[in-house]
């Protein structure tokens, strides 16, 4: 949901900076539905973990989220700095 | 009966986990859940920077001029990639410790975060006071 609001919010740049843009709504909804897609896996692991008392951790998912965000911030930063703003 | 009774989760471990958390025992599974809801935490507060950035920019266009929004933008988008970043190594490391039984890290986002709040809070402190009426 976090990240479908970061998407909305990165829309009122579209006017301003062009198409490239569109790059970080459309990472941003990639990676929303992503999340939105694999929860009910994440969350029948976690029963079962719970369940058996072991879980392993969610190392891949973790570092994906992290990077997804990583990588939007420095996208975001490229925009500001080397984009110019349009009339 | 053993401290480390989980050695078949070992296995059900993935590569990259066997890889990057060697060692130690699996921690209680609610442990392991809470780490991974503080890591949400900090994507949720890297997530709002970085949306507060973009927001400095394309809303603030007629307040502030454009080196200072340029500036504050490019603060809180730096803050948002230092937090998401570093939000993945405190969970690691946190991981760590619990497997290995040793006392939690402390969390250097904290107060990077709370420098970096501090430092755009007093930025738009002495904006307000400085401008002209």
């Amino acid at each position: 949901m976090a990240m479908v609001v970061a998407a909305a919010v990165f829309l009122r740049w579209l006017p301003h900076h062009g198409w490239f843009v569109g790059t970080l709504v459309g990472g941003a909804i990639a990676a929303a539905l992503a999340i939105n897609l694999t929860q009910k896996h994440r969350f029948h692991r976690a029963v079962r973990g719970i369940n058996r008392e072991t879980m392993p951790p969610h190392i891949g998912s973790t570092a994906a989220v992290a990077a997804s965000v990583v990588v939007l911030a420095l996208l975001g930063i490229y925009t500001v700095l080397f984009l110019p703003l349009q009339p | 009966m053993p401290e480390n009774s989980n050695t078949g989760a070992k296995d059900a471990r993935g590569r990259l986990a066997s890889r990057l958390l060697r060692g130690g025992t699996e921690p209680d599974p609610r442990f392991t859940l809470a780490n991974e809801r503080t890591f949400l935490a900090w994507i949720r507060t890297s997530l709002a920077l970085l949306a507060g950035g973009v927001a400095v920019e394309a809303f603030m266009a007629g307040l502030l001029g454009p080196e200072l929004r340029k500036t504050i933008a490019v603060l809180l988008l730096v803050l948002a990639l230092v937090i998401g970043g570093g939000s993945f190594f405190r969970w690691l490391n946190v991981e760590r410790a619990m497997r290995s039984n040793t006392p939690l890290p402390l969390p250097l986002i904290a107060p990077v975060l709370a420098i970096g709040g501090a430092l755009v809070a007093a930025i738009m402190v002495v904006f307000v006071i400085a401008r002209p009426a």
